[in-house]
């Protein structure tokens, strides 16, 4: 697969503690500088461990210099889960591609009925207010058939590597998941990679 | 692909890249100007900086490195160290800065002799902080030098510089970060580590090192002769950069952040043939010089900085002084409060120069707004488990038992800074007030003098020993009806567990005695001196009881680990919590489980209240409030 230059290319990874948004930040930003480019990028350290929402944008290429992904500039959102993409819409370029998993992850407030979980059609059309080019899958699914339920970042990883659009090389990534990820995990984490990287990349071919 | 995993932030690998935190550039730059000594009081976003520079000390056997237990002590061993001639730093927070205050102005009269650098991170949004004060003010106040650096890459580089730029000088430098750049994550090549020879000696110089009005009058006038010194020096100071335009329409000063923004707002804008910029890696003093040219190049100037008008109100000094007219914006354009974006600097830009906005901010703006009230509340909430939810649940019992039998209210329940600030939220709802570290026993007292009393204050054991020590004497010294409940976890957890006197143990690892602090409280003479374990519904609730119907001050310690420290324990030895579970048959559905304790690990499923064993720890004190008695260790079954 080969990769394209950019001048600039801005991503969000949005979800929640506990779905490892910051190992993806890790691996994409690692895999970023293995292949020798530019990288700023910027984290919401400490809610992980809270249950709160996580961020973390990455931005690729000469052309970035801040570590915050301008307003009205984010290319690429990943959200891994899908209410949080509600979150970053007001992020989003317009011709910005939004990547979705569909397994949301429900707060203890619509337990209590403080607040009410959306509904995935709306989270859609929102969405579609700013871009029309929305990916869903359904990468906790995607995950549990690679044989980890766990592995639902590095689906969701594999899902923008399947996009075409990172300057990254794919091989690049997957050697970085092998030496970061635990061994006994490895095989598992592979295979999500690639069932996320087909999803996208068929999803875009259709 | 396998060298780049070994590299680390002690490596000797210059001219390598590695993707590194803001905060841990800045450590990397200190490892490789050789710092010697370090000592510090953890607090976000400045946390990481104390931490990396821990970790890095066990590969490096020259350095000396503590967690202090407060800011002033950070500072004061940092700065006596210097003394020595041994390069040392010291970090914390802007509110740190308030506490370490008091020797930061004398010591800057002193001047330094190895280079002492102050990190200090300002928190713009107050992503995790109380306010949002700019601490460029004390650095004016005591004529220090700033650094501002704007990039990963130049935080870890003007770090190294900056120690050598104190020894020069014989001044410590404020080195100041904000959040954004703190908790920024890019790639910075690395540079050699230097490895010092020095040998630490302090050379009795009293002239030098006491405070003596007869000493401090010479010392001040030294110290205004080394600022203006230096303020010369700050037109050839390398991280001050001026690019003039022929025919620029505006003049930009920018310094840290701001001038990342800028650059991206400008570039996006694409107006870099309208502007000319001066960039400032030192942003008090401002190179004069510079100013001046930049004031006389452009017909008008515009400022950006996060926070307040520090460098503008400069740069007005130097207009002012050279009789130039010019407009000059600042916080006009650029909002004072809150975080700079590349948004703001293009919306400040606007306003002066013509431009126009590639993007339709106010139309992200309506679909924001419109997205903003879908999303479900995920509030941050003390983790499942956690013993701080124990106690504040029983505090507020035993605060409801005392309004039914005496037929008033305990006056105030007062909090503190650290996780247990969580408590705030519904429903535990526990703090009626929250000012600083330590505050609440501070609190306490005012209103229960005020008012007669009984109040309620709670602290952690690492913000008790910051500053709660003189707060408890006190309230014995003048007899204030309080009741301080002191929830010992042993770690000063919301930082990222950090030791502190409580612990056991110094940030190297090796053993320390643990102070106890219901040996403390004896100690001060305290009469009502208990110690509870809060999973310990029951207990915790009746003794906190007795120590409010107790004359005088009163202490409860809540003593119970981390559950988050404490899974690592078990995961380490290859076990687990035993969760609990809920007996269908036994439960009603009343949900008051949830509604008294809000823990993440209680769910509510089709089938009813569940509980997630993935998250539960077994504490069982949701067994402990359930009426019906429906709660059960998975282990009894």
């Amino acid at each position: 697969m080969p990769t394209t230059a950019v001048e600039e290319l801005n991503i969000i990874l949005a979800g929640v503690g506990g779905q490892g948004v910051i190992l993806m930040s890790d691996l994409l930003g690692n895999s970023a500088l293995a292949d020798g480019l530019n990288i700023q990028g910027s984290e919401v350290l400490g809610m992980a461990q809270r249950g709160g929402s996580v961020f973390s944008n990455i931005r690729l290429g000469d052309g970035a210099v801040g570590p915050l992904t301008p307003q009205g500039k984010c290319d690429i959102l990943v959200a891994v889960e899908p209410s949080e993409a509600l979150r970053y819409v007001k992020e989003l370029a317009p011709s910005a591609l939004v990547i979705l998993n569909t397994t949301e992850v429900r707060p203890y407030t619509v337990a209590t009925g403080e607040s009410a979980y959306p509904a995935f059609d709306v989270i859609l059309a929102t969405v579609r207010k700013v871009t029309k080019q929305i990916i869903p899958l359904d990468a906790t699914q995607i995950a549990k058939e690679a044989g980890n339920a766990l592995a639902a970042n590095t689906a969701m990883l594999g899902a923008l590597f399947g996009s075409g659009r990172l300057p990254i090389k794919v091989e690049t990534m997957k050697e970085l998941i092998k030496s970061r990820v635990p061994p006994k995990a490895v095989e598992a984490n592979l295979k999500a990679f690639d069932m996320g990287y087909a999803a996208v990349a068929e999803s875009l071919n259709a | 692909m396998n060298h780049m995993k070994q590299l680390t932030i002690t490596s000797d690998a210059p001219g390598a890249p590695l993707l590194l935190l803001g905060n841990e550039a800045i450590a990397r730059g200190a490892i490789e100007a050789g710092v010697t000594v370090l000592s510090s009081y953890p607090g976000t976003p400045s946390s990481e900086i104390g931490q990396a520079v821990i970790d890095a000390a066990k590969d490096l056997p020259h350095m000396y490195v503590e967690w202090s237990a407060n800011e002033k002590l950070g500072f004061e061993v940092a700065f006596s160290a210097s003394m020595t001639g041994v390069r040392t730093m010291t970090t914390m927070k802007h509110v740190g800065l308030n506490v370490a205050h008091d020797p930061v102005m004398t010591a800057c009269n002193m001047g330094v002799k190895g280079g002492l650098v102050v990190v200090v991170a300002d928190d713009p949004h107050m992503h995790s902080s109380q306010n949002e004060q700019d601490s460029r003010y004390v650095a004016l106040q005591g004529y220090l030098p700033v650094f501002e650096p704007a990039t990963g890459q130049e935080a870890k580089d003007m770090m190294a510089d900056a120690f050598m730029f104190s020894e020069e000088w014989g001044q410590m430098v404020m080195f100041r970060p904000v959040t954004r750049l703190s908790h920024a994550r890019s790639r910075v090549i690395l540079g050699p580590i230097e490895r010092p020879e020095r040998e630490a000696v302090f050379d009795k110089d009293s002239t030098r090192w006491v405070c003596q009005p007869s000493n401090s009058r010479r010392h001040r006038v030294e110290m205004l002769t080394r600022h203006a010194r230096i303020k010369e020096a700050a037109d050839s100071f390398k991280y001050n950069r001026l690019d003039l335009r022929p025919g620029a329409k505006l003049g930009i000063i920018a310094s840290g952040l701001g001038w990342a923004y800028l650059e991206d707002a400008v570039r996006w804008l694409g107006i870099a043939d309208q502007v000319s910029i001066l960039k400032l890696g030192m942003t008090v003093p401002i190179p004069d010089k510079l100013v001046l040219e930049l004031l006389e190049a452009t017909p008008e100037v515009l400022v950006v900085e996060d926070l307040e008008p520090i460098i503008e109100n400069q740069v007005k000094v130097v207009a002012q002084n050279h009789k130039i007219a010019k407009t000059i914006h600042g916080k006009n354009v650029v909002p004072v409060n809150g975080e700079l974006s590349t948004r703001r600097v293009m919306e400040a830009l606007a306003q002066v120069l013509s431009v126009e906005m590639p993007v339709d901010f106010r139309s992200l703006d309506a679909v924001g707004d419109e997205a903003a009230p879908l999303l479900p509340l995920r509030p941050p909430a003390l983790c499942s488990g956690c013993p701080h939810r124990a106690s504040l649940y029983a505090e507020g019992q035993a605060a409801r038992k005392y309004k039914r039998e005496f037929k008033k209210e305990v006056a105030a329940r007062c909090g503190d800074i650290g996780c247990y600030g969580l408590g705030f939220f519904a429903p535990l709802s526990s703090d009626d007030t929250q000012i600083c570290m330590s505050a609440s026993l501070g609190a306490a007292q005012g209103i229960a003098q005020a008012t007669g009393g009984p109040t309620i204050a709670h602290i952690g054991d690492s913000t008790f020993f910051h500053s709660g020590l003189s707060s408890l004497a006190n309230a014995v010294f003048n007899n204030a009806n309080v009741t301080l409940l002191i929830l010992d976890n042993a770690i000063t957890a919301q930082t990222g567990f950090q030791e502190d006197p409580a612990t056991g143990r110094t940030a190297s690892g090796s053993p320390s005695p643990v102070i106890k602090p219901e040996d403390v409280a004896r100690a001060m003479q305290v009469k009502f001196v208990e110690v509870v374990d809060p999973f310990e519904v029951d207990t915790t609730i009746d003794t906190i009881g007795r120590a409010l119907r107790s004359e005088g001050p009163a202490v409860v310690v809540c003593r119970q680990a981390c559950q988050v420290l404490k899974q690592r324990e078990l995961k380490e030895e290859g076990k687990r919590f035993v969760p609990c579970e809920i007996d269908r048959e036994a439960c009603n559905d009343c949900r008051v489980c949830i509604k008294r304790l809000g823990c993440p690990a209680i769910l509510i499923e089709a089938e009813g209240v569940v509980i997630d064993s993935g998250q539960c720890t077994g504490c069982m004190v949701c067994a402990a409030v359930c009426p019906k008695d429906a709660i059960k260790s998975v282990g009894s079954r």
